[in-house]
């Protein structure tokens, strides 16, 4: 075992280095934290929400290495390395407002908005993946993501017409 | 959550690690059972072991005979996998039915197995498909078929501290489907579900492998149904009968998900619809060998 890994393995602490929204960041954190807490209360990002805890809701999800995660159910141990984009570091070409971020707005697909930065990221990870994404694939991609405002016609909507965007 | 996680960075280092105090040791992977039972206050281990990283335990690559399919890798790249779609047709038919696109990207098919619930889809998808398990437990392995894995509802055979390093799936020419009836059409828990694989000859049944989830403790398999469709022909009125079969077979319970008597009739109507299927599609897509 290397030193490096003696230090991560048998101590409490750890140190962290990963991407935070494009930024390199170097933290040393208890093993225990969950990523959550790391974005939430260590980065004092608050844009991801803990909704659930559980893995059911999406309000707290994240891009990591370009893929949707429950961040809720990560813990920070396991960004070592890896390159995390919360909804704060989602933007436009222009530096402004992502795509999404302004159709959800111009379509009102927002109600408490408490879920809307989960369904964007799920929608950006969607886009990512099939950016010809029909209605039905659209509805599909967003089955891990919870409105209890239950407002997901006008969320389809600015997701359609954020592809036209893009 | 626990005290302490330890991160090794291969199986030797792994097996290299102190005994966890009070316990068998708690694996991460995927997290999507562990740290949402550690949430929910279910979970009180002082020590994990965090397996993600280990190289060892990724990737699907394929022998002459088999696919080795890494206990560390994520549902979603199951769905990637060319060889998992050339040849192992009723796990590629599971995944749209595994929970949400980001829990997918999250939870690994070794957890699935490792977790035990008689609803797992991945799982009861590779008993189908004939898998065996590899475990390893301080360097030594050894290998066993996935139905014989389980041993009642969360219980594995998993003794302390072991590990599930591998499954082993073997390449034969085959039909395969999976259908789940759950509370709605995606991210649900099955109420049942069904995994079909059929190596046809021309019209007949050369041989078959039906596994039932949420209807017994552990995966199902249904050998009586699965012995009845051997030699027959694949027709409607034998598809009948089979389903008719398979619910003598089922052993359900009633529970907040669903009832006993309705998991036993939607066993066999899930079986009859998933034949179907194959004959109207599945000869044309059986596996190519």
């Amino acid at each position: 075992m290397t030193e490096k890994n003696k230090k991560i393995t048998h101590r409490a602490k750890f140190s962290l280095k990963c991407f935070v929204n494009g930024e390199k960041v170097e933290r040393d954190l208890d093993s225990s934290r969950s990523l959550i807490e790391f974005i939430r209360l260590d980065l004092g990002l608050k844009g991801t929400k803990e909704g659930c805890g559980e893995g059911e809701c999406g309000a707290c999800l994240v891009l990591v290495d370009g893929k949707a995660v429950n961040s809720c159910l990560m813990m920070a141990i396991q960004l070592q390395g890896k390159r995390l984009i919360t909804i704060e570091g989602l933007k436009g070409r222009d530096g402004g407002l992502h795509p999404l971020q302004k159709t959800f707005m111009e379509e009102g697909a927002v109600q408490c908005g408490f879920c809307t930065p989960g369904l964007i990221i799920a929608s950006e990870a969607l886009l990512r993946e099939n950016p010809d994404a029909t209605v039905e694939d659209i509805k599909r991609g967003l089955t891990g993501n919870l409105c209890r405002c239950t407002g997901y016609e006008k969320v389809v909507s600015a997701v359609r017409k954020a592809q036209k965007l893009s | 959550m626990p005290e302490l996680i330890l991160k090794p960075g291969t199986l030797k280092e792994l097996w290299l690690l102190p005994p966890a105090p009070g316990g068998s040791r708690k694996y991460l992977a995927g997290g999507t059972d562990l740290v949402s039972g550690s949430n929910a206050g279910m979970d009180a281990s002082q020590v994990w072991v965090d397996i993600s990283d280990i190289k060892e335990l990724k990737g699907i690559r394929e022998t002459k005979n088999s696919l080795i399919i890494g206990s560390g890798v994520k549902i979603s790249e199951l769905s990637g996998s060319g060889l998992i779609s050339r040849w192992l047709p009723a796990l590629r038919s599971a995944i749209p039915h595994f929970a949400s696109p980001s829990l997918r990207n999250m939870a690994t098919i070794g957890g699935n197995a490792a977790t035990a619930s008689p609803c797992a889809d991945g799982v009861c998808a590779l008993c189908a498909e004939r898998a065996d398990v590899w475990l390893e437990l301080g360097g030594k392995k050894r290998k066993i078929a996935l139905q014989n894995f389980f041993s009642g509802p969360k219980k594995t055979v998993l003794r302390r501290d072991e590990l599930i390093t591998a499954f082993e799936v073997p390449k034969w020419k085959h039909a395969g489907v999976y259908l789940k009836l759950g509370p709605r059409a995606y991210f649900g828990i099955a109420k049942a579900s069904v995994a079909v694989a059929l190596e046809l000859d021309g019209e007949k049944v050369r041989s078959a492998s039906i596994t039932l989830a949420s209807v017994s403790p552990v995966p199902l398999m249904a050998v009586k149904t699965a012995n009845y469709l051997k030699g027959r022909v694949l027709n409607y009125d034998n598809a009948r009968t089979a389903a008719a079969l398979v619910k003598t077979e089922v052993s359900p319970i009633t529970d907040a998900r669903s009832e006993a008597a309705y998991r036993r009739e939607m066993s066999g109507v899930l079986l009859e619809r998933a034949l179907n299927s194959v004959i109207l599609t599945g000869r044309m897509s059986q596996v190519a060998g």
